[in-house]
């Protein structure tokens, strides 16, 4: 375990990136620590990036924690390069340090190997030749030979340079020095893909309106190809000509562009609103807009079809999302959890795609009773309500060393039960007024609760009850699972319950 | 033993408390259909989908579970789970499903009347699934038999299994009833039992007799009358 990175007291106690966290607690004991999120640096510099377009068009992310700024022709808009600096590392917001130079190269090198700090007027020849960021034995071999300054470098010949330290000091050396280009990928916020009618006269016929969607369906379609992309997600803004606004939105599983699969769903989606289009006095424009887009190549026809069963299977998926509600049309999705009704969640069918994996991601409340895991009615308070999507990390569902049943009852169903104490199998059981007696059993298969989730659940009896299941067989044949919730030294007397059904 | 054959419609009555067994049934015709192992590339299983159609609420929610499925030699990532709000919903999306090319099979659980599937919905779902050789079942809980286009109609009950040892239940067993068959006689009743080797439902009573154990009796009995041996060359 390494240091990443450490503020600025940290450096002030001599702590440094890369140093060895055993080191730096026997340094500083009260170190807090917190473990290194590449990915949210990533995105944090992405969002930084994109709040320098009030500056200048021209803003590229320079990783692991720059940004280049080509302020050509912008600085004199802000009153100067000092002030547009300081407006820079206003919007930034964090401690920073800068530099200006001709060419994104020498910039680069002079903030973060720059002993003037953005004073201005540093020389790029006065830098170490630790700026070239040359790996380390070439940077050894390079002080070895008694050059420590770019300046001392950029007076010799490149050959011999390139001949002793490699194409890469030569390469390096030309670009701080503006010898050779050293472009920047700006960022460019995605242009939206929409398309929009206005009608000189307003229309009013539903059918109207379709045709008008699917014109302009036709032409994102266009845009879309050129791009490569296909729309997860279509919304049609009606404007009525009284100003009021009416959206139809669609989802689907996968990125089209096709039209006509667009456009059922436009039908599908109108014909199942709760209260129909109401053109008033007609609408005088409609917007179709394209909020979501992912990537999607052109494809090949199959000659013999092939690929069609598959495409007309995501559509029904669509096709029924729309109508049902995408949470009604459900996979099923292992997840990596220890209780029998926690180890599998239902996800909607829509989120689940073949090529790639999106996130999971559950719509707050949206999910109804069967996308959230059952709950035992008494578990117990849980202290530590964690998002469910968290761990859908499973990739399949492992075949279990013991029976489990076919049905989940959800929640499990409270029986009345005779059974020996403390741990025998049930006897008889009651169950919606009806007896049942048993014949054969099977247990206890014991099940802890999850006390590595609960605060405090490692202490006894804080992470919930312990459950003990049985295999049942009753006289008639049929077989339960049912599980009494505690044991005897746990609570006076436990309840049970049944929860699956085997066939 | 009749099978549910592909591009047909099937009912499958149970009572309320046999629902798992019916399911079981189901799902097992549906795999034996496939005629294949269980799908191992996740490319496979998602080919053909099975769609299971159901009401979204009851008095007695249960859902599926992954393992059990596993269990059973199915893949849970083929299966897509539609829940309709009511009866017309669910009829339509298990229509729908049927219509679809591509669609392995279409499961619909319902229970109790379902006053909307009568001979022009049952004949549809069959028409339907002639034309994309699917396999449509319906799954009857706690329903009485009315007439309908399905091709089968199957009771089905769960069935005291052989124990294991030390007295556990055994591998599922269940008895299953051909109330009504549209290409042959109906009739007959069968106790099926899970057969873990070969991952599917296995009639009982026709195991092959182990050799060597018993001697099979000759058909001609011999030294009937009078001591004498009876020679069948003689004869």
């Amino acid at each position: 375990m390494r240091l990443a990175a450490v503020d600025a007291r940290a450096q002030a106690l001599g702590l440094g990136p890369g140093m060895a966290l055993a080191d730096a607690r026997a340094r500083c004991p009260g170190l807090a620590t917190l473990p290194h999120d590449p990915d949210a640096d990533r995105g944090e510099l992405d969002r930084l990036v994109a709040g320098m377009a009030c500056l200048t068009p021209m803003a590229a992310a320079d990783p692991p924690d720059g940004i280049v700024l080509d302020i050509t022709g912008c600085a004199h808009l802000l009153g100067g390069e000092r002030e547009l600096a300081g407006r820079a590392a206003e919007l930034a917001g964090y401690t920073v340090r800068h530099a200006l130079a001709d060419n994104a190269a020498a910039a680069r090198a002079l903030a973060r190997y720059g002993t003037r700090r953005g004073q201005g007027g540093e020389d790029v020849h006065a830098l170490p030749v630790a700026a070239l960021e040359l790996p380390g034995p070439a940077l050894v071999a390079l002080r070895c030979a008694g050059l420590y300054r770019i300046g001392d470098l950029a007076r010799r010949p490149m050959a011999g340079l390139a001949a002793r330290f490699g194409e890469a000091a030569v390469a390096g050396l030309r670009r701080l020095l503006g010898e050779t280009a050293a472009p920047i990928a700006p960022h460019a916020a995605p242009v939206p893909i929409r398309a929009e009618a206005r009608f000189a006269e307003p229309i009013a016929r539903t059918d109207d309106v379709l045709d008008v969607i699917e014109d302009l369906l036709v032409r994102l379609e266009r845009d879309m190809a050129a791009r490569r992309i296909g729309g997860r997600r279509f919304v049609a803004t009606l404007c009525r000509s009284d100003g009021a606004r009416r959206r139809l939105a669609v989802e689907t599983g996968q990125p089209v562009r096709d039209p006509a699969t667009v456009m059922r769903l436009m039908r599908e989606r109108i014909e199942t609103l709760a209260d129909p289009l109401d053109p008033g006095f007609g609408f005088d424009a409609i917007v179709l807009a394209v909020p979501r887009a992912e990537p999607l190549g052109t494809r090949q026809i199959e000659l013999d079809r092939a690929e069609a069963s598959g495409d007309s299977v995501a559509a029904l998926i669509d096709r029924l999302g729309v109508r049902l509600g995408a949470e009604h049309v459900l996979r099923m999705a292992p997840r990596d959890r220890h209780l029998p009704e926690k180890a599998q969640a239902l996800v909607p069918a829509a989120t689940q795609d073949r090529g790639f994996s999106p996130p999971f991601a559950f719509r707050g409340g949206a999910g109804g009773g069967a996308a959230r895991p059952a709950r035992c009615p008494d578990d117990g308070p849980h202290p530590n309500p964690s998002p469910e999507a968290e761990d859908l990390s499973a990739s399949c569902f492992d075949l279990a060393p013991v029976p489990r049943p076919l049905y989940l009852l959800d929640p499990p169903q409270p029986v009345m039960v005779v059974a020996g104490v403390p741990d025998g199998p049930p006897q008889r059981f009651r169950w919606r007024g009806k007896l049942h007696e048993v014949r054969l059993a099977e247990g206890p298969e014991r099940i802890a609760a999850e006390w590595w989730r609960a605060r405090g659940g490692h202490l006894p009896g804080g992470a919930g009850p312990t459950r003990d299941y049985y295999r049942i067989e009753d006289g008639a044949g049929r077989r339960y699972w049912m599980f009494r919730s505690g044991l005897f030294e746990e609570r006076p007397n436990p309840r049970w319950y049944l929860h699956g059904l085997f066939p | 033993m009749p099978d549910l054959a592909a591009g047909h419609l099937h009912e499958i009555h149970a009572g309320e408390e046999d629902r798992a067994a019916a399911m079981a049934f189901a799902l097992s015709a549906i795999r034996a259909g496939n005629g294949k192992a269980p799908a191992e590339t996740p490319a496979e299983t998602l080919a053909e989908p099975l769609f299971l159609v159901r009401w979204r609420s009851g008095s007695c929610p249960a859902v599926l579970c992954g393992e059990g499925l596993a269990m059973l030699g199915l893949a849970p990532a083929r299966l897509v789970i539609v829940e309709a709000g009511n009866e017309l919903e669910l009829l339509r999306a298990g229509l729908e499903a049927a219509r679809c090319p591509g669609v392995g099979a279409i499961l619909l659980e319902t229970r109790g009347r379902l006053a909307g599937y009568d001979l022009t919905a049952s004949r549809r779902l069959a028409l339907a699934a002639e034309r994309t050789r699917g396999r449509v079942i319906v799954l009857r809980i706690a329903a009485a038999p009315r007439p309908s286009a399905a091709q089968t109609r199957w009771s089905v009950a769960g069935a005291p299994s052989v124990p294991l040892a030390a007295d556990a239940p055994g591998w599922p067993a269940i008895d299953v009833e051909l109330l009504r068959r549209r290409d042959g006689p109906a009739g007959g009743r069968w106790r099926l039992e899970w057969d873990a080797e070969q991952g599917s439902f296995r009639e009982t009573g026709d195991e092959t007799a182990i050799p060597g154990t018993v001697v099979a009796l000759s058909s001609l009995r011999t030294g009937a009358a009078g001591g004498r041996s009876f020679d069948p060359r003689a004869a």
